[in-house]
């Protein structure tokens, strides 16, 4: 007797369940894309050819995802005469063992899917930072987009540095940069902001004292034509020396929250968040975020993020080892009172192997965090990891790797709408790297 | 016979019912540890989530872990080819603070390696080979420098931060582990356990 075609259909639906898994189970690698993000392929920006690194990405008022990130230079640098009068061979080598870096600007009215031809920031030859110290952009009410960056000291000294700024000239390239700190080779790791009036906020790590080593945070506000309306003002110290800045505002940039990593004098690497009420113009006390107690003389060169939802819930992500190596990994915390106290901290993802990582984090209005981080895998490569954290506080989703690198991909950024999550990061493998981005729609 | 056709058609109406139900919950076990362990799994919360790794640094002791390394010059170096004088090994980059402090330093233990009777080599860590070239100039380092590309080398020696100075004996044991930038005292002391003073 033939069964029924229902009882075939449904043990063929069972037994397709079960290839599923197994097969799911069977295949290396399978744990990327496996997670609650529906990303789409890999979109890679910038010019393979010039090593493109360190995307930083930001909506527009409009809606469109724009992302900063920094090239190869390939144009001639200013040369000596004695490098002039050099043989052809020698001149070469110095044009390839050039660090010129070019700062690009592109974007996407699609969601990510595709982009726009970049366009240069800087004008000049110069060595822009990277890594942490990388290119921030921000945009006023125009959509007019403002961009900082640091480049290092004429010997070529990144830890004395300068910050530079350029604007959208309004004529489809960028205003000449011009440099914000007054006081030369003393500042990096540079962020900016669009306040309420469309003035901006310029921060960085400063070392116009030199010693004693912990660091300096200074603020500068510009108009929004790029004019200096205060000097830059220091506004705290005790800043560990290599470590990005985190930057949020509350109430349209009346409430100005900025976070850093501290140094002691026994060299304790803890978080500090400072907060103003009056638009960045003084700022209360430190309060330290967590006590981790991870004391380390090196150069951690992973600063913290910080993100604000519509309940004015403060959240925030680091990197720390913690008081033994066993605490390693990414760590969360959030503040529900306007940054007065914080929550325990909450481990993320522990490390899988000594290594310092990096993580960033987006906030939904609702409160719903995403978080985004390296680490590495079973292969010993560093990839890309993504998890969301609920509106609860309590309710986490699962860990998804949504990188597949050979080599090794690091320093995550994220961009969040209400309906897409952008994720950029760069990869690296010898002495190449590129660029890569995904979309993916938001998961509450 | 109609009757027993007809219970039999019945119990196999009956036993498809029940294998249909069968299958049924199967693929609803099925689906449900599917979505408990995978891509669309419900929310994890953070009691399930606590450490499973041991990181512990390298260890005073221990045979030091080879690693062939290529110089900004082109030529490369592997540890094993050193092995019969103390190493000291140095891990550095150009946008460092405390590497570029340490750097004087790292250059007069440099000086001594001959008189010493030892090798000291720069890894230039999550570096470009760009950057550090022009750091090997600005600090005029006098050792050889190779740049660690794929961090797989940091990774075996579990540097979580530069600068950090490792002094090898001549058998290729660990005898001092300085994290974070050397004062001269501790440089002689380490060489010293190293047997390179």
């Amino acid at each position: 007797m033939k069964p029924r075609r229902s009882t075939v259909c449904l043990g063929a639906f069972t037994s397709l369940w079960f290839f599923i898994i197994a097969l799911g189970s069977a295949v290396p690698g399978q744990a990327v894309d496996s997670g609650p993000f529906a990303f789409n392929p890999e979109v890679q920006l910038g010019r393979r050819s010039n090593n493109p690194s360190t995307p930083f990405l930001r909506l527009a008022p409009d809606g469109r995802l724009f992302a900063v990130w920094t090239e190869d230079d390939k144009r001639p640098m200013a040369m000596t005469k004695q490098e002039i009068a050099a043989p052809p061979h020698e001149s070469h080598m110095k044009m390839t063992a050039s660090p010129m870096r070019v700062a690009l600007l592109a974007w996407s009215k699609d969601g990510g899917k595709t982009w726009t031809s970049p366009k240069q920031v800087n004008s000049a030859v110069e060595a822009i930072e990277g890594e942490e110290g990388g290119p921030r952009l921000a945009f006023g009410k125009n959509n007019r987009a403002y961009v900082v960056w640091s480049v290092p000291n004429e010997k070529g000294d990144k830890t004395r540095a300068n910050i530079r700024f350029a604007m959208e000239d309004g004529k489809g390239g960028f205003t000449p940069a011009k440099t914000l700190n007054e006081l030369k080779n003393t500042a990096r790791f540079p962020i900016i902001e669009t306040m309420a009036d469309d003035s901006l906020l310029v921060g960085w790590i400063d070392r116009r004292v030199d010693n004693p080593i912990p660091r300096s945070l200074y603020l500068k506000r510009l108009s929004a034509k790029g004019e200096q309306l205060t000097s830059s003002y220091k506004i705290g110290g005790g800043l560990c020396e290599c470590c990005r800045l985190g930057i949020a505002f509350a109430d349209g940039g009346k409430t100005v929250y900025v976070a850093d990593r501290q140094v002691s004098e026994q060299q304790i690497r803890n978080h500090a968040l400072r907060k103003s009420t009056d638009g960045g113009q003084t700022f209360g006390e430190p309060v330290e975020i967590s006590d981790d107690g991870w004391q380390v003389a090196a150069c951690p060169h992973s600063g913290p993020t910080i993100g604000i939802d519509g309940r004015g819930y403060l959240h925030v992500t680091w990197f720390t080892l913690g008081r033994s190596e066993k605490e390693a990994g990414i760590y969360y915390s959030v503040s529900k009172d306007g940054g007065r106290h914080f929550a325990p901290r909450q481990l993320v993802q522990a490390n899988t192997a000594p290594e310092i990582l990096h993580t960033t984090l987006a906030v939904a209005a609702d409160g719903t965090v995403y978080l985004a981080w390296e680490n590495l895998d079973d292969q010993n490569k560093s990839q890309i990891f993504m998890r969301s954290l609920a509106p609860d506080g309590e309710t986490w989703r699962s860990i998804q790797q949504v990188s597949r690198t050979a080599g090794n991909a690091s320093r995550p950024m994220l961009a969040l709408s209400q309906k897409l999550l952008h994720v950029a990061w760069t990869e690296t493998e010898g002495e190449t790297s590129w660029i890569s981005t995904r979309t993916a729609p938001v998961v509450k | 016979m109609d009757f027993d056709e007809n219970r039999t058609g019945r119990q196999m109406k009956g036993g498809r019912s029940q294998r249909a139900r069968y299958l049924f919950v199967a693929s609803a076990v099925a689906s449900t540890l599917w979505l408990i362990a995978g891509p669309y799994g419900p929310a994890v919360t953070w009691a399930q989530h606590e450490h499973t790794t041991s990181i512990t640094a390298p260890a005073i002791g221990a045979q030091a872990v080879d690693f062939e390394l290529k110089l900004l010059d082109g030529k490369s170096v592997s540890l094993q080819q050193w092995r019969g004088k103390p190493v000291v090994i140095n891990f550095f980059a150009s946008w460092c603070d405390p590497c570029r402090d340490e750097m004087p330093l790292i250059n007069e233990v440099a000086a001594g390696a001959d008189k010493g009777g030892y090798r000291v080599i720069g890894i230039a860590v999550e570096d470009t080979r760009a950057a550090v070239t022009q750091f090997s100039k600005e600090a005029k380092l006098t050792f050889p420098v190779g740049l660690d590309l794929n961090s797989t080398i940091k990774r075996a020696y579990r540097i979580f931060g530069p600068p950090a100075t490792f002094f090898i004996d001549a058998q290729g044991t660990v005898r001092d582990i300085v994290l974070g930038p050397m004062t001269p005292e501790r440089a002689r002391e380490a060489l010293k356990k190293a047997g390179a003073a």
